[in-house]
């Protein structure tokens, strides 16, 4: 096959519908970026590295769509052990301590953990592709299970609490998908579940009675059974210990989202402001530019995070209903291509976009109006910044190219 | 590579579109709930969040005498203000602050907890700051970002006269009062409220009502304009009050009094208006109004001539014999042979094997009604109360106002105390007190407790012949545009009757107190008019007696009543009768 009928081909087997999703989405972004410059600031400085990032993130969805399945199957490992070092960097170049998240080529900053969510995703879709049996060994989630806490580790210690729990949760939905058993799955997810239960006594005795009944009723080694469940009460008990090497400005996140008016003017000071600006968008919002929460300042961070304060109230829940819709249908049909796809590494590659769009999306729409802690996790294709916009922008010409390739005989 | 069938079960795949499904309800439904359900109360609080009301104070209401003289008036003051959110991670601006004002960095940060209003609003830290120290802070003011300072009218007292009891004075208003006032939302940290005295009794007139300009800023407090379809509120300034008190009258009481401490009130028995009224020691309004040290308090507290207690109104004394015409009235009333009577006085009577002393050792000798009260013959009243029972005379007592209110206008008067029966057997049990202790009433010793502002009173009616009138300071509250709002004119209530010939033969030997030759109160007495009065002593088991002068006056031109304490002042009216002798002339002097 020459490479214009690949292309021809690939462009008949291209779907539009994807492609839509994504434009729209990041013109809506585009959209609450503009409306925030034109009022007030005097240059449209974040409009335009916006509009260039969303150029060079459509090139670069076409390149994820162009390349060739194989081509991408082979680089995955040398992809994933170059996201590594890529992280080492900043941590290396470190200065004292400062939050170090970027690496820095003349004016333009990248973050090196927006990519490694790529080269995750692939390096354990490889892994299970190239092992097609079931998961039906417990032992056989060793290598995945590290091959996710590297990366977690590193950015934690940038730190970065919000990035490393979408690499866990990338594990989780893709461990899932590989085919564990559910029973292995419970006792994998159990031990988190201990810890955030050991945080209210009569929770945590709850649940340890769920899992006392549970490992009773499955057929399991005697000393598996008592080793697990000495797991979770342990974890549970060292809780606080963890608790307490969080950093303050963690704990007051986590804090701060049970009661945003607790601290009216720190980490609870966006947040019960962000409700302010939804709340009084209404249905259908004061208009383009008449926003008077988001203009005058009342939210910071408001172009890169809290972006969706100036759709909310600008246009109101119409405005936000169309956005979540358009995600709802970016995201379902990557689930129904998943388990549509006839090859595990794409199933797998699929899932695993899916579950990062899932956990940023409700992750940041959850917490700008208070019901997720503030993790500092952008909205895909809205959220102003260049590394997550080009990793979206790829993710999203990865999804189109893995489900394509079910038609185009490979 | 193709397979038949599909590698992922189809529950699974069920499983993550329903979680898919179910986080995105999560979703709409808090958004649903946010912009839709409860977008009413957000719109609010938007419009709040960038549009900020700046109060602008109302002036408090001044104060007159009866002349209109100005008494209390407003003077201009600075206050230096912090605004919470822009001092929050500037730490140098507080410290240039500390630095210039000489206070703390922590007392500063305590003072904004207290009164701060939101993090937009400035929060007052200091008042009555010295114009030099805000010329500096003009200076600094590029290192002082987040500090501001204004000008807000505080009390300046223009008359020397030493009102402070009677004035009270203005401080901030505190937390307890702030809830209290909640309903009555014009109040805010920071304002001043009446605390004392008139003030705070008359408060409410005082106080009027803050108006607001109504600007639009942005989150960081910067002031963006004048918001033009909000047109700003007046405020409203507080009403003004014209006192009873008369200055020139004030004046000679406080000459008279020089350093002694006790109190005088002269009011006018005709109406219940209040000319003059002392309590001393007083203390220094300026120092007390706004923000006072803990040192300055804690010297006035601690101070053992107790500058703060108000004598006139609080201060409990027994009466003495200053309450024998109200057993000699009793008398006249009920006993058919009332001013024929005579008891023989050999200086002290005995009860039992209790001896009762009269004030004069060697005895009055044989004395009739007319003469035990020019003389104050106590021998004779022990005699007489034999014929009285406790409850006639605690009846006849309560009707002259004794053990209640005067209901005056200012706060914190005592009720004093008149015994009758059911306190007495309560105090000492059924039965178990005996005509010892009755012998103690009738001359106004043992469990009678009186005010000054009460003997006043009783002063009044005896010469108004049992017709009272409540007394009062404030004789109207006047709006700024000159209505008057409110008018105290007392009502006359005759409250006790007795025949002419009774009240007659009482006037004839209160004169006889000052005129008589044997009167107990010569001192006062006036060349061309007619002062009828009654000496008492108030016996003090910590020193020196008490001195008491209460008398009267039914000159047509000076219809004044009036009551003395002198602390340590000596028996038998002592220097008190003397003083009233003193204030009468100067009286009668500006009216010649």
């Amino acid at each position: 096959m020459n490479i214009r009928s690949y292309v021809i081909i690939k462009l008949k087997e291209l779907e539009w519908s994807t492609l839509i999703f994504v434009l729209l989405l990041s013109t809506s972004g585009l959209l609450a970026i503009y409306s925030i410059e034109a009022q007030h600031e005097s240059s449209s400085e974040y409009f335009f590295r916006q509009s260039i990032w969303t150029v060079v993130g459509i090139g670069l969805f076409l390149t994820a769509y162009f390349i060739p399945r194989k081509v991408i199957h082979n680089l995955t490992y040398p992809a994933y052990g170059a996201g590594i070092l890529l992280l080492l960097i900043p941590i290396m170049t470190k200065s004292g301590n400062e939050v170090s998240r970027w690496i820095t080529f003349g004016s333009i900053g990248i973050q090196p953990s927006e990519f490694m969510k790529i080269f995750l995703l692939l390096a354990l879709a490889k892994y299970f592709a190239d092992h097609k049996r079931k998961l039906s060994n417990i032992k056989e989630l060793m290598t995945p299970v590290a091959m996710a806490l590297g990366p977690t580790i590193l950015v934690l210690a940038q730190p970065d609490l919000g990035t490393a729990l979408v690499y866990f949760g990338i594990l989780i939905v893709i461990i899932f998908w590989a085919g564990i058993k559910p029973l292995h799955f419970f006792l994998l997810l159990a031990p988190i579940v201990s810890m955030l239960a050991a945080f209210q006594t009569l929770s945590f005795f709850i649940w340890m009675g769920l899992i006392i009944i549970i490992l009773y009723f499955n057929h399991l080694p005697f000393w598996t059974k008592i080793l697990n469940f000495f797991i979770n009460v342990g974890l549970g008990g060292i809780t606080n210990l963890l608790w307490a090497l969080l950093k303050p400005y963690q704990q007051q996140r986590i804090l701060s989202m049970i009661d945003s008016d607790s601290d009216p003017l720190g980490a609870g000071y966006q947040v019960s402001q962000s409700l302010t600006a939804f709340g009084s968008g209404g249905p259908f919002g004061k208009g383009l530019g008449e926003g008077t929460q988001t203009h005058l300042k009342f939210l910071p961070e408001q172009h890169t995070d809290f972006i969706m304060t100036v759709i909310g109230e600008e246009f109101g829940f119409v405005g936000v209903m169309v956005v979540i819709t358009l995600f709802y249908l970016l995201i379902a049909r990557l689930i129904t291509q998943a388990y549509n796809s006839k090859f595990r590494f794409d199933s797998v590659i699929l899932i695993g976009i899916a579950s990062i769009y899932i956990f940023h999306v409700f992750v940041n729409l959850g917490m700008i109006v208070g019901i997720m802690p503030v993790t500092g996790i952008p909205l895909p294709f809205i959220s102003y910044g260049g590394s997550f916009m080009v990793t979206s922008m790829i993710l999203a010409g990865l999804s189109a190219n893995m489900s394509s390739v079910r038609r185009a005989v490979g | 590579m193709l397979q038949g069938r599909n590698i992922v079960e189809g529950w699974r795949s069920l499983l993550v579109h329903g979680l898919l499904a179910l986080l995105f309800l999560i979703l709409i439904g808090r958004y649903y709930y946010l912009m839709i359900v409860f977008h009413e109360k957000y719109a609010e609080k938007a419009t709040a969040n960038h549009i900020r009301a700046v109060p602008v104070l109302a002036s408090r209401g001044v104060i007159y005498d009866r002349a209109g003289n100005l008494i209390v008036d407003n003077a201009p003051s600075y206050t230096i203000s912090v605004i919470p959110i822009e001092v929050k991670d500037k730490p140098e601006s507080l410290e240039r602050l500390s630095s210039v004002m000489e206070i703390s960095v922590e007392e500063i940060n305590r003072r904004i907890v207290k009164n701060r209003r939101g993090s937009f609003a400035p929060a007052k830290v200091f008042s009555r700051v010295p114009f030099e120290k805000i010329s500096h802070l003009q200076e600094h003011r590029l290192e002082l970002i987040g500090v501001t300072y204004s000008i807000e009218p505080i009390r300046n007292y223009v008359s020397d006269l030493d009102l402070s009891h009677a004035l009270g004075y203005t401080r901030e208003i505190n937390r307890d009062d702030l809830n209290r006032f909640k309903k009555d939302s014009d109040y805010q940290p920071g304002d001043q409220v009446g605390w004392k005295g008139l003030e705070k009794f008359y408060e409410s007139e005082l106080h009027g009502q803050r108006g607001f300009r109504y600007i639009e800023v942005n989150a960081l407090g910067q002031e963006i304009g004048e918001v033009q379809d909000r047109a700003p509120i007046n405020p409203i300034p507080g009403h003004d009050l014209i006192l009873s008190i008369d200055s020139y009258i004030q004046f000679v009481v406080e000459k008279a009094l020089a350093d002694s401490s006790g109190s005088v009130v002269i009011l006018n028995h005709k109406t219940g208006e209040i000319l003059a009224y002392a309590s001393r020691p007083g203390y220094d309004l300026e120092m007390l109004s706004g923000r006072i040290s803990s040192k300055d308090w804690n010297s006035l507290m601690q101070d053992p001539r107790k500058p703060l207690y108000d004598r006139g109104i609080q201060g409990l004394y027994p009466a003495g014999s200053t309450l024998k015409p109200l057993a000699a009235l009793y008398s006249l009333e009920n006993h058919s042979n009332a001013k024929e009577r005579t008891y023989l006085c050999r200086g002290s009577y005995r009860l039992g094997n209790r001896s009762f002393g009269c004030w004069k050792k060697v005895g009055h000798g044989k004395m009739n009604l007319h003469d035990a009260v020019q003389q104050s013959c106590n021998v004779y009243f022990f005699n007489l109360i034999q014929d009285i029972g406790l409850e006639d005379w605690a009846h006849i007592a309560r009707e002259f106002g004794f053990g209640e209110h005067a209901n005056i206008d200012i706060p914190g008067e005592n009720k004093g105390l008149v015994p009758d029966t059911k306190y007495m057997n309560r105090k000492y049990g059924q039965n178990k007190w005996t005509k010892g202790n009755l012998l103690n009433i009738v001359v106004g010793q043992g469990d009678v407790l009186v005010t000054p502002l009460q003997l006043a009173q009783f002063a009044g009616m005896l010469a108004q012949r049992g017709t009272q009138f409540e007394p009062h300071f404030v004789n109207k509250v006047v709006s700024k545009n000159g209505d008057v709002i409110e008018e105290n004119i007392s009502q006359s209530n005759d409250r006790v009757t007795a025949s002419k010939d009774s009240w007659d033969f009482v006037h004839q030997a209160m004169w006889d107190v000052v005129n008589g030759k044997k009167g107990t109160a010569r001192a006062a007495r006036q060349k061309d008019w007619d002062i009828y009065g009654k000496t008492g002593t108030a016996q003090n088991p910590h020193g020196e007696d008490h001195a008491w002068f209460i008398g009267f006056s039914l000159d047509e031109r000076f219809p004044y009543s009036w009551a003395v304490l002198l602390e340590n002042g000596g028996g038998g009216g002592g220097k008190a009768a003397p003083l009233i002798g003193k204030v009468l002339r100067n009286i009668a002097k500006r009216t010649s």
